[in-house]
C-alpha cells in the first residue's frame, strides 16, 4: 500500500503549483484555473485520509467539494465577465477601485 | 383593601405628569398647561390630605418601591426608592402641595393674563418642581433624598432662569446653581460618608443610621469610622458635611447669596421656591433625619449658632431694601434662619411648627407682592408704589395678616411658632453658650423684622401715591384673590395648630396639636417621634424665670414687646403722607447694608483666590486628559493611516501577503511544536 | 487582453509558494514518527456502492461512513443558486434592455448588443 505521506506530498506539490499561478499570472482567468488546482489539491487530501483511516466520509466529502467547485467556478466566471465589461480587461491588477 | 397609601407614588407622578403634558402637547392645551398643573396639584392635595387623615387614623407607612442596585460580597449596600410617611412627611406633603395648587391658580393670574410668552416651559418647570419636592419629601433613605434635592435644585435654576433673554435671570439662576451646588458637593460626600459608616441610608427603622448611629454611641454597635476616629467626632464631621448641602439650600450663612438674586424670576416660582420647596427642602431634610443631629452636641451647637446669625444678619439687610421682593427675599433668609435655630437648640417641634406657619404666610406675602407687581406693571420699587390700600383691598388686607404673622404680632400664626422657637432656645441655653449667643441673635432679630416688615407695608399701600402708576392701579381678578384669600385665612389661624403657651399658662391639656402629632400621638414610626428625639438629644431645661409658666410669659412677652417696639417705630418713621428715606440717616452703615455686608463681594474675591487651583485645574484637564483622549484618536488615525497602505487593491498583493504570512506561521508552529 | 506575455508579469512572489512547499514538505517527511500504515478499505467491498448509499442515507455497506443526504439537498440548491447568479453576473444592461449572456449563442457578447426582436423569447 502506498504511505499516505506521498499522497500529501502529491496534494501539497499541486496546491503550491496553483498557488505559484495565483502570484505570478495577472490574467483572470488563469487565476480560475490555479484556484482550481489549489482546491483539488485539498480533494487528494480528503481521498488519501479516507483510505488512511479506513472510512468513506472524506471520499463523499470530495465529492461535494467538486460540486462546489462547479458553483464556484460558475460564479467565478460571471464574475470575470462583470470585470471585462468594467475594466475592458480580465488583468487583476487593474481592478483596485474598491479600496479605501 | 385600598388605603391612602397606595397611592402615595401618585402624589409625586401626578405633578409629574403635567410637567410631561405641558412639556410636550402645553402649546395645544386652554392655558398652555395650566390647567393640567392645577387638576395635578390639586388632585395630589386630596391625596395629601387623606395621607395625612390616614396618620391621623394611627397609620404610618414605609414601603420600598423599586432597588435599583445592590452590593455584593463585603459591600452589601442596597440603593433603593421607597417612600416614608410618617406625622412629618404628611404635614409636609399638604403643605407643598397646597402652595402648588395656591400657585398654579396664581399663575394664571401673573402670567397668562399678563402675557407671558412660553408658558409651557413655566408650567413644565413648575410641574418638574412640585414633583421633586414631594419626591423629596416622601424619600425613605438618604441617598434619594439627595437626588430629588438636586432636581429641586435644577427645577429652581430653571425656573429662577425663566426670562432668560434678558440679561439678570440667567446669571441669577446660574448664581443659584453654582452656590446650592457648592453646599451639595459637602452633601454628597456626606451621603457616601453615611453609607460607608452605616453602610445604610434609610431614615426610619432598626437599621437605619439614625438608629446604628445611637447604637454606635452606645457601644452596641459597631461602625465603621474613617482611620479608626472616635464615633463622636466622626458623626460630627458626618453631620457637618450634610449640614453644608443644608446651608446652601436653605440659604444660610454664608451660602446666602444666591437667594435674593433669584428674585429675578417670576414671583409665583419665588413663592414656590421660598414657601414650599427648595429653601424648605434643607430645613426639611435636617429635621427628617434630626435623630442623627440629636446625638452629636457640637453640630448642634453650629446648626443654632448658624441659624440664629442668619436671622439677624438677612434681617439687617432687609431694613434698607427698595425693592418689594428683595425685602420678601431677606426676611426669608432670616425665618429660615429662625428655624434652624430651632433644630440646633432642640426644638424639633418649634421648627417644624415655623415651617408651617412660615410656608403660608411668606406664601401669602409672595403672592401678594405679585398681586402688587400686576397692579404696577411689574413696577417693583416700593419708593414708586403708596396708598394701594384703598385700590386694592383683598391684597391690602391678606397682605397685612402675613406681615402680622411675619413680624410675630400676637395672635396671627408667625407669633406662636417664633416665640415657640425662642422659648425652646431660652431654656436649653442653659446647657449650652452657643444657644445662648443664637437666642440673643434670634431674640435682636425679632424687632428688625418687625421693622422692615411694616415699613415695606407702609411704604406699599399708606401714605400718598408717589407715581402715576400708582394712583391708577391695574386690577387683579379673581385668580390672584382667590389664593390670597386661602392664605390669608391660614396665616391668621395657623397657630392654632400648637399653642404652646396657653396650654401651659391656664394648664388646659390637648391643644398642642402639632405636639402631639409629631410624638405619634395619633400614629407613626418608632424612632422617628419628638419625644425620642428629646430623649437623645444633649439639653436639659432650666427655666431663667422661676417657673415654667413664668418663663413662657416672659420670653412671649419680651420677643412680642420688642416686634411691638419695631412696629412702632415703623408706624412712626413711614406711616405718613409722604415718607422719606430714614434710613439714609445711617449713613455708611447704609451702604454697608445696601451692599449686603458686600458679601457677594467678598465671595467673588474668594472665588479669585482660588484661581490658581482652578487654573491648575484646567491645565490638568485641558492638557492631561484632554491630551490623552487626543493622543489616542490622533495615534489611531496615524496609524491607519500608514497601515491601509497595505490595502493595495491588488489580489496578488494579498495572495502573496497571505502565502508568506502562512508560511511564517507553519514555520513557528514547526519550530515550537517540534515538526521537523 | 492581457496573454501573459513573459515579462508582463514578475515571477518573483513565485518564489513565495515554492518557498510555502518546501516547509509543506518538509514537516511533511520530517513530522515524528511518520503516519503509520494506512488501515485501508476491506477487499471484496464496492467503494462506489458505499459511497452512493452514503449520498442517499441508506445504511447499507461493510464500510463505516456518514450520511450526506441534507448536505446532497443543501449543494443541489448551492449549485442552483450558484447557476442563476453566474447568469445575472454575465448579463449586462444595454439602454434599458437587458441582453443576457445565454441568449446569443455563438455571438460576441461584448461587441454587438443583441437586437430586441428575439431578447424576450429566451430570456435566460
Amino acid at each position: 500500500m502506498v504511505p499516505v505521506e506521498y499522497y500529501l506530498l502529491l496534494s501539497s506539490g499541486l496546491f503550491c503549483i496553483g498557488l505559484f499561478g495565483i502570484l505570478t499570472r495577472r490574467n483572470a482567468l488563469y487565476f480560475l484555473m490555479s484556484v482550481e488546482l489549489m482546491l483539488n489539491a485539498a480533494n487528494i487530501n480528503l481521498v488519501a485520509f479516507s483510505f488512511y483511516w479506513g472510512n468513506l466520509t472524506g471520499q463523499t466529502f470530495a465529492l461535494f467539494a467538486i460540486a462546489l467547485a462547479a458553483a464556484e467556478v460558475a460564479v467565478g466566471i460571471g464574475i470575470i465577465l462583470a470585470l471585462y465589461r468594467n475594466f475592458g480587461d480580465v488583468d487583476v491588477m487593474q481592478a483596485a477601485t474598491m479600496r479605501w | 383593601m385600598v388605603t391612602a397609601f397606595d397611592y402615595v407614588p401618585a402624589i409625586v407622578l401626578l405633578p409629574f405628569v403635567s410637567f410631561v403634558v405641558a412639556l410636550f402637547i402645553g402649546k395645544q392645551l386652554p392655558k398652555k398647561g395650566a390647567y393640567g398643573g392645577i387638576a395635578a396639584t390639586a388632585g395630589s392635595l386630596l391625596l395629601s390630605l387623606w395621607v395625612l387623615a390616614s396618620v391621623a387614623g394611627g397609620g404610618a407607612h414605609q414601603e420600598t418601591y423599586w432597588t435599583w442596585a445592590e452590593g455584593v460580597g463585603s459591600q452589601p449596600f442596597t440603593l433603593e426608592f421607597g417612600a416614608l410617611i410618617d406625622p412629618l412627611s404628611a404635614l409636609m406633603l399638604v403643605i407643598v402641595t397646597l402652595i402648588a395648587t395656591l400657585v398654579h391658580v396664581f399663575s394664571l393670574g401673573y402670567m397668562n393674563d399678563e402675557g407671558e410668552r412660553d408658558l409651557p416651559r413655566y408650567y413644565a418647570g413648575l410641574g418638574l418642581f412640585t414633583a421633586s419636592m414631594l419626591g423629596f419629601v416622601i424619600a425613605d433613605n438618604l441617598l434619594m433624598a439627595f437626588m430629588f434635592f438636586e432636581l429641586v435644585g435644577l427645577c429652581s435654576f430653571l425656573l429662577i432662569g425663566f426670562h432668560f433673554r434678558e440679561p439678570g435671570p440667567p446669571s441669577a439662576a446660574k448664581k443659584a446653581f453654582l452656590v446650592t451646588r457648592f453646599g451639595d458637593y459637602f452633601l454628597l460626600v456626606g451621603v457616601v460618608a453615611v453609607f460607608a459608616t452605616f453602610g445604610t441610608a434609610a431614615f426610619a427603622g432598626a437599621e437605619s443610621f439614625p438608629a446604628l448611629a445611637e447604637g454606635a454611641l452606645d457601644g452596641t454597635v459597631d461602625v465603621w469610622t474613617p482611620g479608626g476616629l472616635d464615633t463622636m467626632t466622626w458623626f460630627t464631621v458626618v453631620g457637618l458635611l450634610v449640614l453644608g448641602g443644608v446651608i446652601g439650600k436653605s440659604a444660610q450663612f454664608p451660602l446666602h447669596t444666591w437667594l435674593p438674586d433669584a428674585m429675578e424670576g417670576p414671583t409665583p416660582v419665588s413663592a414656590l421656591i421660598h414657601a414650599a420647596t427648595m429653601v424648605a427642602a434643607g430645613v426639611y431634610l435636617v429635621a427628617r433625619m434630626y435623630g442623627f443631629y440629636a446625638l452629636t452636641p457640637t453640630t448642634l451647637g453650629i446648626i443654632a449658632l448658624v441659624g440664629g446669625f442668619t436671622a439677624l444678619f438677612a434681617a439687617t439687610m432687609g431694613l434698607v431694601k427698595e425693592e418689594l421682593k428683595q425685602v420678601l427675599a431677606y426676611s426669608t433668609i432670616s425665618q429660615y434662619g429662625y428655624m434652624m435655630l430651632a433644630l440646633g437648640s432642640g426644638g424639633y417641634v418649634a421648627a417644624v411648627f415655623h415651617l408651617t406657619t412660615h410656608a403660608f404666610f411668606k406664601a401669602l406675602l409672595f403672592l401678594g407682592a405679585g398681586s402688587v407687581i400686576i397692579a404696577m406693571h411689574h413696577n417693583e420699587n416700593m419708593w414708586d408704589m403708596g396708598g394701594l390700600k384703598n385700590k386694592m383691598p383683598v391684597t391690602y388686607w391678606t397682605f397685612l395678616a402675613g406681615s402680622l404673622a411675619l413680624a410675630g404680632i400676637f395672635p396671627f400664626a408667625g407669633f406662636w411658632s417664633k416665640d415657640e422657637i425662642l422659648y425652646e432656645a431660652l431654656i436649653h441655653a442653659g446647657s449650652e453658650p452657643l444657644l445662648f449667643a443664637g437666642y440673643a441673635m434670634g431674640l435682636l432679630a425679632v424687632p428688625v423684622t418687625a421693622f422692615y416688615t411694616f415699613r415695606m407695608v407702609f411704604l406699599t399701600f399708606h401714605g400718598n401715591a408717589r407715581s402715576e402708576i400708582a394712583r391708577n392701579p391695574e386690577p387683579v381678578r379673581w385668580n390672584v384673590k382667590g389664593p390670597l384669600s386661602v392664605l390669608g385665612a391660614l396665616a391668621v389661624v395657623t397657630g392654632g395648630i400648637n399653642m404652646v403657651p396657653v396650654q401651659k399658662v391656664l394648664g388646659i391639656e390637648g391643644i398642642d396639636y402639632l405636639h402631639l402629632w409629631l410624638d405619634n400621638h395619633w400614629g407613626g414610626i418608632e424612632g422617628l417621634s419628638s419625644h425620642h428625639y428629646a430623649e437623645i438629644d444633649p439639653y436639659s431645661s432650666t427655666y431663667p424665670f422661676g417657673t415654667e409658666v413664668a418663663t413662657v410669659l416672659a420670653g412671649a412677652a419680651i420677643s412680642l414687646a420688642l416686634a411691638v417696639a419695631g412696629l412702632l417705630l415703623a408706624w412712626k418713621l413711614y406711616n405718613v403722607a409722604e415718607p422719606v428715606e430714614h434710613t439714609d440717616k445711617l449713613g455708611g452703615a447704609k451702604t454697608l447694608l445696601y451692599n449686603n455686608y458686600y458679601q457677594d463681594e467678598f465671595q467673588v474675591w474668594l472665588a479669585d483666590r482660588t484661581r490658581g487651583v482652578s487654573g491648575g485645574a484646567d491645565t490638568f484637564d485641558q492638557g492631561v486628559v484632554d491630551g490623552v483622549v487626543n493622543g489616542v484618536s490622533s495615534v489611531s488615525l496615524f496609524g491607519g493611516d500608514r497601515i491601509k497602505r497595505i490595502q493595495t487593491g491588488v489580489v496578488g498583493n494579498y495572495a502573496l501577503l497571505l502565502t508568506v504570512s502562512l508560511t511564517a506561521l507553519l514555520v513557528v508552529f514547526a519550530l515550537l511544536g517540534g515538526w521537523f | 487582453m492581457t496573454d501573459d506575455r513573459p515579462g508582463s508579469s514578475s515571477r518573483a512572489p513565485g518564489i513565495a509558494a515554492v518557498a510555502l512547499f518546501g516547509v509543506l514538505a518538509a514537516v511533511i517527511l520530517g513530522s515524528a514518527g511518520g503516519f503509520g500504515d494506512p488501515v485501508g478499505f476491506p477487499a471484496g467491498e464496492s467503494i462506489v456502492h458505499t459511497i452512493g448509499y452514503a449520498l442517499f442515507d441508506i445504511g447499507l455497506g461493510e464500510i463505516p461512513v456518514e450520511g450526506f443526504l441534507a448536505a446532497f439537498l443543501i449543494i443541489a440548491i448551492a449549485l442552483d443558486v450558484a447557476l442563476d447568479s453566474a447568469v445575472y453576473l454575465a448579463k449586462r444592461e444595454d439602454e434599458g434592455t437587458i441582453v443576457s449572456a445565454l441568449t446569443d449563442g455563438g455571438r460576441d457578447i461584448v461587441d454587438g448588443p443583441v437586437s430586441g426582436d428575439d431578447s424576450e423569447g429566451g430570456d435566460r
